[in-house]
């Protein structure tokens, strides 16, 4: 299990840091050899029956879903991956629950002590209900849960429950891909020089901080809806000598003026936030940028640019990790919604960039010239040789 | 110790699945795989009882352990690569019952095969402390060559 490099982290027992490994351990044997084992299995029984049955190959994910539905292994990968995504949430709250007092008053320390950035919440501020109806991929608590005032607990399940659902491919601070695409941007457009940026649904700001340390001179915002996790991001922030402001808003509705930021970014985001919101934010992205303003945001791919197989597989959060918008939001196509915004269909990007942390300076920056194609299993999936996928549009 | 690593190496692995499959007593087979799994595990954690239990006597008999060593204990960076290989062989180990069918899945298919033998690697010692054994060194080049022809 990885370790958190700054003073918020939990303490943990023996114990406890050995479930925590369990748990790592146990995902990475269902996100790799498991994974490559159901690749085998739909290779071998799956879809030769299908063949035989339909004269064809599968079309789409979901007709490779529906065959592998009744098939045992998909059963059991399946039913692990639950039990490591519960487990991952679970083994966080018991060593959290002990500290709750100690962590409200480190972050009042932070503040007193360090005083970068700052936070700005709203009181009685609605959370959407597409983020309260169900705990976000099964984390008890979700991002919004409070119990208490100036709670932050939320946010700690969240960057505690990281460090062990990533087994050490999100990078040794949980922010490899805003390190890879933040420094992407820089090395491919040396003269883009952003003064302000802004990080849509950032939640604890993990990836935030990432662009004020690729653009040191520049001012850097966070929004977000859940107050728990942004009165951690700032925290956190602070922790790690970082200046970032962060605000309670909604990215459907940003209360920033027109025209007042030069990138608008958002990191695993979209796929939470429902169609008709995921078109808000592009139209909010377009009316926030300058022009010569870049819009970026770093998902999973497409289903429009991947095979039946691979869209299957993506799939599966949307039906059983509690991330009902995930499916639709990988069915839009990109290059449609930025359009629909009002943004030159001309000025449309997308890049395939390396984990930075993972592939090492050489292979990654060597990808601003050579660029992967989308439809891999490596593409947005959290396995050893993940490669981060980012689209967008320049204003 | 040593002779036992240098000639296992060497060696084929043992078979661990049994030809001609296992008997299934419930009406889902998948209960009786359930069933193997948590034996497997009760197996393990009662292995481990005995160990701690081994080593906290040892320990009180010589006067060097207090009330909260253990649990203020971090491992060394070299005692976690070694936790992470042999966390990888009890998952493996543990969950070995469901390998079966990917082993009938690639003796079917060449393309399964393929999927099956694909190390992954490219990540090498980042990854290691958690779920992988710090050798093998030759399986890794197969998905960087595979990367270089796509380019």
């Amino acid at each position: 299990m990885l370790e958190l490099k700054h003073e918020l982290k939990l303490r943990k027992t023996r114990d406890e840091k050995a479930r925590m490994n369990f748990v790592s351990g146990l995902r990475a044997h269902v996100l790799m050899d498991m994974a490559n084992g159901m690749r085998a299995v739909w290779d071998a029984d799956v879809a030769p029956e299908f063949r035989k049955r339909h004269r064809r190959d599968p079309k789409d994910g979901p007709e490779v879903h529906k065959a592998m539905k009744p098939n045992e292994y998909f059963k059991f990968y399946s039913s692990m991956r639950v039990t490591a995504q519960d487990m991952v949430w679970q083994s966080v709250l018991g060593p959290l629950e002990r500290q709750r007092a100690d962590l409200k008053a480190k972050a009042q320390d932070l503040d007193r002590r360090v005083g970068l950035g700052s936070l700005n919440l709203k009181p009685g501020f609605e959370v959407p209900r597409s983020v309260t109806a169900v705990d976000v991929h099964l984390m008890s608590g979700n991002y919004d849960g409070e119990y208490e005032p100036d709670d932050l607990a939320a946010g700690a399940v969240y960057d505690n429950g990281l460090a062990v659902f990533s087994f050490g491919l999100m990078g040794q601070n949980l922010d490899d891909l805003g390190q890879s695409i933040a420094g992407f941007i820089r090395l491919k457009y040396p003269d883009f020089k952003p003064k302000k940026i802004l990080d849509l649904g950032c939640t604890i700001g993990h990836n935030t901080g990432s662009w004020k340390d690729t653009y040191p001179e520049a001012e850097v915002h966070g929004v977000d809806v859940a107050a728990p996790c942004l009165r951690y991001a700032h925290a956190r922030a602070q922790a790690q000598g970082r200046a970032i402001h962060f605000h309670q808003m909604n990215a459907e509705q940003v209360e920033f003026p027109d025209a007042s930021f030069d990138v608008v970014f958002s990191s695993m985001f979209l796929h939470e936030v429902p169609r008709k919101g995921i078109e808000k934010v592009f139209k909010e992205a377009h009316r926030l940028l300058r022009p010569g303003g870049l819009m970026l945001h770093m998902e999973l791919p497409p289903n429009s640019q991947l095979s039946a197989y691979e869209a299957f597989y993506l799939d599966w959060d949307s039906f059983y990790n509690n991330e009902p918008f995930y499916k639709p939001f990988r069915d839009m196509v990109p290059q449609e919604v930025c359009a629909r915004a009002g943004f030159d269909p001309k000025k449309y990007v997308q890049y395939v960039v390396p984990s930075r942390g993972g592939y090492g300076e050489k292979i990654w920056s060597e990808s601003v010239n050579q660029q992967d194609t989308v439809d891999s299993d490596k593409t947005g999936r959290l396995a050893e040789g993940v490669r981060w996928y980012c689209f967008g549009a320049w204003k | 110790m040593t002779d036992e690593k240098s000639s296992g190496a060497a060696r084929k692995p043992l078979r661990r699945t049994i030809r001609g499959g296992r008997p299934v007593f419930f009406a889902d087979p998948a209960t009786d795989k359930v069933l193997n799994m948590v034996i497997t595990l009760a197996s393990e954690v009662w292995a481990l009882r005995e160990r701690v239990m081994a080593m906290e006597a040892l320990q009180v008999r010589t006067g060097s352990l207090g009330a909260t060593d253990v649990d203020d204990y971090d491992f060394t960076p070299e005692q976690e690569v070694r936790l992470g290989g042999e966390r990888k062989e009890f998952i493996d180990n543990l969950f070995r019952v469901l390998q079966e069918q990917v082993e009938a899945a690639a003796a079917k298919s060449p393309s399964a095969r393929e999927h099956v033998k694909r190390q992954p690697g490219v990540f090498g010692a980042r990854v290691s402390a958690v779920s992988k054994k710090p050798k093998k060194k030759s399986p890794a080049k197969k998905p960087s060559a595979k990367k270089k022809s796509r380019r």
